[in-house]
């Protein structure tokens, strides 16, 4: 109503969108457009409110019925005129009394109100029919194709027929892709609506699919033998036909309608094109109806994810969220620590069990002397429990050996057990390599470690003596001494006739070494020769 | 022949079956994918079984989806030892504060209501969105992300969601988020979120009336936890029962002491039943005594919780219960203290426990980690007095770590001073008169 600034008379169709009673306003020209779908031209007052439906009628802020008529009048949706027909009481006569019909205007924003409404609501439809109908106009045309002198006028139905359908297909599956990504971003508040919808809306793509395959093949195949068999010149047919209901021009020549049969020839060469490229894809171009059967494929999985999802909201008895905050409000106002735990127990029992241990020989220890239910643990025999675990700390796992073992000691222990020897070996040397020849009953008592390097050495100058041979020289295998041995007989001398010779001892802690008397000489080869060889 | 395989099977068939059970009541939420996989097959292979024999004995339900398997581990009432079973943090083992656990909550709210995918970042907007909900901060509770340590809060509780399977980290790493270096993503496992609570009503349907803070929080807690009404007898009893069969399943010790006398009555007539029942699906001994019964296990594996164990705080622990299974009333908590404290030096100048437990005050903090144990444990109880000082109770499982002979008794002494081996009675010991007691008990 607040016009003022409109200049009289100029009819502004679309103001009453931005009102605040733009709902009421809708609903009455609502009214005026069902009405003329019933071939009626002027509405009463009381006709369009018993016309209104119920929300409109009801509705107490906006506009009166009656101002709302004037207002729309005023903006050039309605035009007004006196109501002359006869009335049946005094307060309605005295009224002022109109007939509303709907002004140009407002017939013209009618229609681009609804064009813009249906292309918003659109939702599409995948239409298996098309498809249908698509294959049998083609095999129409394949008929044709095939005869020496096809019928111009079906051959052109047939392919207007065609290129209907076919904008129809397109346009829709265009429509129905972009309808179902909006419904698959589906918000809470649809959420019920959209399950149910759900299952219907898959059947719906599989079938689709089903045909596009189905049919799609046959379309492809039937496209491919009419070109074989000479498409242009049933499109060349079209053209001409097109162009001989082509209402003369101004400059009306032979030339002009040339041209226009050129013009109408290109279209249905495009139009054909388009069609072939639908159905039949190349190598690098996909077909569309490839690329809508992978879409529409690929549409189900979403629909299916949506669905989980929506389930997954709604599997808590209540509002999860709603749930979560009150617990942590329930944390925050826990009176104490031991309480806090035990809502968290309550609330969520993530816990493990717990249990107290036993072992083995405890279990056996009871197998041989069961404890009866009755006895109070104080008296039953306790846990077998290891002193060392007792003691130290340190738990000892029966069974297991240790992970890593520590060879530092045992590697100490040879390494010592190395260097004694050197030592012993050394002494023994020291104390054998008498450095002149003495006679092995002057050799006394001996270490272990000496005996054993001087047995080694006797036995290796022993089993090198040739039979018969009264002296021998050998060097140990290491070449670090020599041992050169000499017989002797009774008189001390190096003769032969040992049989009843002198016999040496030799002392050792482990026993006595008793034989025929020799003459000895040692020498440490490995030492530098002091006193000589 | 025959017989004998089909007894090797029928025999494999249980011990896999006990395993699955072990490993469901030792996380009873378990992820198809990820650490837990192995478990998961197992319990989906027996998860008919299972879930039968929890719905029937336990009046647990088992879910299994191809996900994860959940068993919703209800609690009747607020039970002597349900404040012992924490939310803890992975390293260290600690239990939640308060504001971690707020925050746990906070976040599965935003999770809630969030897309597969969400980095910590985001989630933490949400989460300080939440948290300036006005009764929120009414309690005095602020959250900001200023500080580390508000950073670490929240890194903690999105480490225990991942614990859960709730969270799976695709990118980065929750230190640098802690030290405000870079952000982390995650993929939101809505099956796992679904599964979390596990209380018979939803809390956002309790409203609790009381107005003195401690009464409040009991009738919620209570509201959480009630049970249905009875309706027959024959129910009745076979509540008792599951509500039985649930201590058993989940707690070290039950004491008849702790039951209600219809429940009571109704363990002393079933017992073998029930505990056979527990035995067979679980494999844990029954130890059966005159003020209770234990379910021990033999593998020392379907616990949180050890006893005995080795290191600082298990050896304080067994010192502590060797010392508590001869007192014979209440123990104040000081004289704990000074019995570790006298020890500490010892033990950790022979190494065998962390040099920081010779720190001043580091006796408290032993002493008290000592105590949580054994209380988590049904082996003592602790109580506060008049004045403050809070006292131990021992409970009379704890006389299972009672010594078992007196020659091993003097594992008890100090290690260091002197010989160890035959060590001289020290007149410092406050627990010398203890130690007697203990030796005669254990005749």
């Amino acid at each position: 109503m607040d016009q003022a600034d409109a200049p009289a008379g100029t009819p502004r169709p679309f103001a009453h969108l931005q009102q605040p009673g733009a709902p009421l306003y809708r609903a009455i020209m609502g009214t005026f457009v069902q009405a003329k779908r019933r071939f009626i031209v002027h509405l009463r007052p009381e006709d369009i409110r018993a016309m209104l439906p119920e929300h409109a009628r009801t509705s107490h802020d906006g506009p009166s019925l009656d101002g709302a008529l004037a207002s729309l009048e005023h903006w050039g949706n309605l035009r007004s005129d006196p109501d002359t027909g006869r009335v049946t009481s005094v307060e309605e006569f005295r009224r002022a009394r109109y007939l509303y019909q709907m002004t140009d205007h407002g017939q013209a924003a009618e229609d681009a109100l609804q064009t813009y409404e249906e292309a918003l609501g659109r939702r599409g439809s995948l239409q298996s029919v098309a498809l249908d109908d698509i294959a049998g106009r083609l095999r129409e045309l394949h008929a044709l194709a095939s005869a020496d002198s096809p019928a111009p006028g079906a051959t052109h139905l047939a392919l207007r027929t065609l290129v209907d359908r076919f904008e129809d297909l397109a346009a829709n599956a265009q429509a129905f892709m972009s309808a179902l990504a909006r419904t698959i971003d589906v918000r809470d508040a649809e959420a019920d609506a959209f399950v149910a919808y759900k299952e219907r809306l898959i059947e719906y793509l599989e079938r689709f699919i089903k045909d596009l395959v189905g049919t799609g093949a046959e379309i492809a195949r039937l496209v491919e033998q009419i070109e074989e068999l000479g498409v242009d010149r049933l499109l060349r047919m079209a053209a001409e036909r097109d162009t001989r209901d082509t209402a003369p021009g101004p400059a009306d020549s032979r030339d002009a309608t040339d041209a226009a049969l050129a013009r109408s020839l290109d279209l249905w060469r495009d139009r054909w094109q388009g069609f072939r490229a639908w159905f039949i894809g190349s190598a690098h171009h996909p077909s569309q109806a490839m690329v809508l059967r992978g879409q529409a494929r690929s549409a189900i999985p979403r629909l299916l994810q949506v669905v989980s999802t929506l389930h997954d909201r709604r599997s808590g008895r209540s509002d999860r969220a709603a749930d979560f905050r009150a617990l942590a409000q329930w944390f925050a106002e826990a009176p104490d620590e031991p309480a806090m735990h035990t809502l968290w127990r309550s609330a969520f029992g993530l816990q493990p069990s717990r249990h107290l241990g036993v072992d083995a020989e405890t279990l056996e220890a009871r197998s041989h002397s069961p404890v009866s239910p009755t006895t109070p643990w104080a008296e039953a025999p306790p846990l077998l429990i290891s002193p060392r675990l007792r003691r130290t700390g340190s738990y000892e796992r029966r069974g297991r050996p240790a992970q890593v073992l520590d060879r530092s000691l045992a590697r100490r222990h040879l390494s010592e057990r190395a260097a004694q020897e050197v030592r012993e070996v050394a002494r023994a040397r020291a104390r054998l390599a008498t450095g002149g020849p003495v006679r092995l009953s002057d050799v006394g008592t001996l270490e272990p470690a000496e005996f054993r390097l001087f047995l080694g050495l006797l036995g290796d100058a022993l089993a090198a003596k040739p039979l018969g041979a009264r002296t021998v020289e050998v060097s140990t295998g290491d070449g670090a001494m020599s041992i050169r041995l000499s017989e002797i007989d009774g008189n001390g001398h190096a003769e032969p006739g040992a049989a009843g010779g002198p016999v040496a001892e030799i002392r050792t802690p482990d026993g006595l070494l008793r034989g025929p008397d020799h003459i000895v000489e040692i020498r440490d080869l490995s030492a530098p020769p002091v006193r000589g060889a | 022949m025959t017989g004998s395989l089909t007894d090797a099977l029928q025999q494999s068939r249980a011990d896999e079956r006990r395993r699955a059970a072990r490993a469901i009541l030792h996380r009873p939420l378990l992820a198809a994918d990820g650490p837990d996989a192995e478990s998961f097959a197992l319990v989906q292979r027996h998860s008919a079984y299972l879930r039968g024999w929890f719905h029937t004995h336990a009046g647990w339900s088992l879910l299994v989806t191809p996900e994860l398997a959940r068993l919703t581990k209800t609690v009747d009432e607020d039970g002597p030892g349900a404040h012992t079973h924490p939310a803890v943090t992975a390293r260290p083992r600690q239990p939640f504060t308060r504001r971690r656990y707020v925050l746990a909550c906070l976040l599965l709210a935003a999770l809630s209501r969030a897309d597969a995918q969400i980095t910590l970042g985001g989630l933490a907007d949400d989460v300080l969105l939440a948290a300036a909900d006005p009764g929120l901060a009414a309690t005095g509770l602020e959250f900001t992300l200023d500080s580390r340590a508000q950073r670490g809060d929240l890194a903690a509780a999105v480490r225990l969601l991942i614990g859960y399977g709730v969270l799976s980290r695709v990118a980065g790493d929750e230190d640098h988020f802690v030290e405000d270096t870079g952000d982390v993503l995650y993929d939101v496992h809505r099956r796992a979120l679904a599964g979390m609570l596990a209380s018979a009503r939803g809390p956002s349907t309790i409203a609790a009336a009381s107005a003195d803070p401690a009464s409040l929080f009991a009738e919620r807690l209570a509201q959480l936890t009630f049970p249905p009404p009875d309706g027959s007898e024959q129910l009745r009893e076979e509540r008792i029962r599951r509500r039985v069969t649930r201590r058993l399943l989940d707690e070290p010790v039950l004491y008849y002491d702790d039951l209600p006398t219809p429940a009571r009555e109704h363990l002393e007539r079933r017992s073998v039943s029930i505990v056979g029942a527990v035995a067979e699906l679980t494999g844990l001994v029954p130890e059966i005594r005159a003020e209770g019964i234990a379910m021990v296990d033999p593998l020392g594996t379907l616990t949180d919780v050890r006893m005995p164990e080795g290191g600082t705080d298990g050896h304080a622990a067994l010192l502590l219960a060797t010392h508590l299974a001869s007192a014979s009333g209440p123990v104040p908590v000081s004289v704990l203290e000074d019995l570790i404290r006298s020890r500490a030096h010892g033990f950790a100048a022979q190494g065998y426990w962390r040099r920081s437990a010779t720190d001043p005050g580091a006796d408290r903090v032993i002493v008290r980690t000592a105590l949580d144990r054994l209380e988590a444990l049904g082996l003592v109880r602790r109580e506060q007095a008049a004045d403050g000082a809070v006292a131990v109770v021992p409970r009379p499982a704890i006389a299972r770590y009672a010594v078992t002979e007196p020659a091993v008794d003097r594992a008890l002494e100090p290690p260091g001073t002197g010989q160890p081996e035959y060590p001289r009675p020290d007149p410092q010991r406050p627990e010398e008169h203890a130690t007697t007691k203990t030796e005669e008990h254990a005749r």
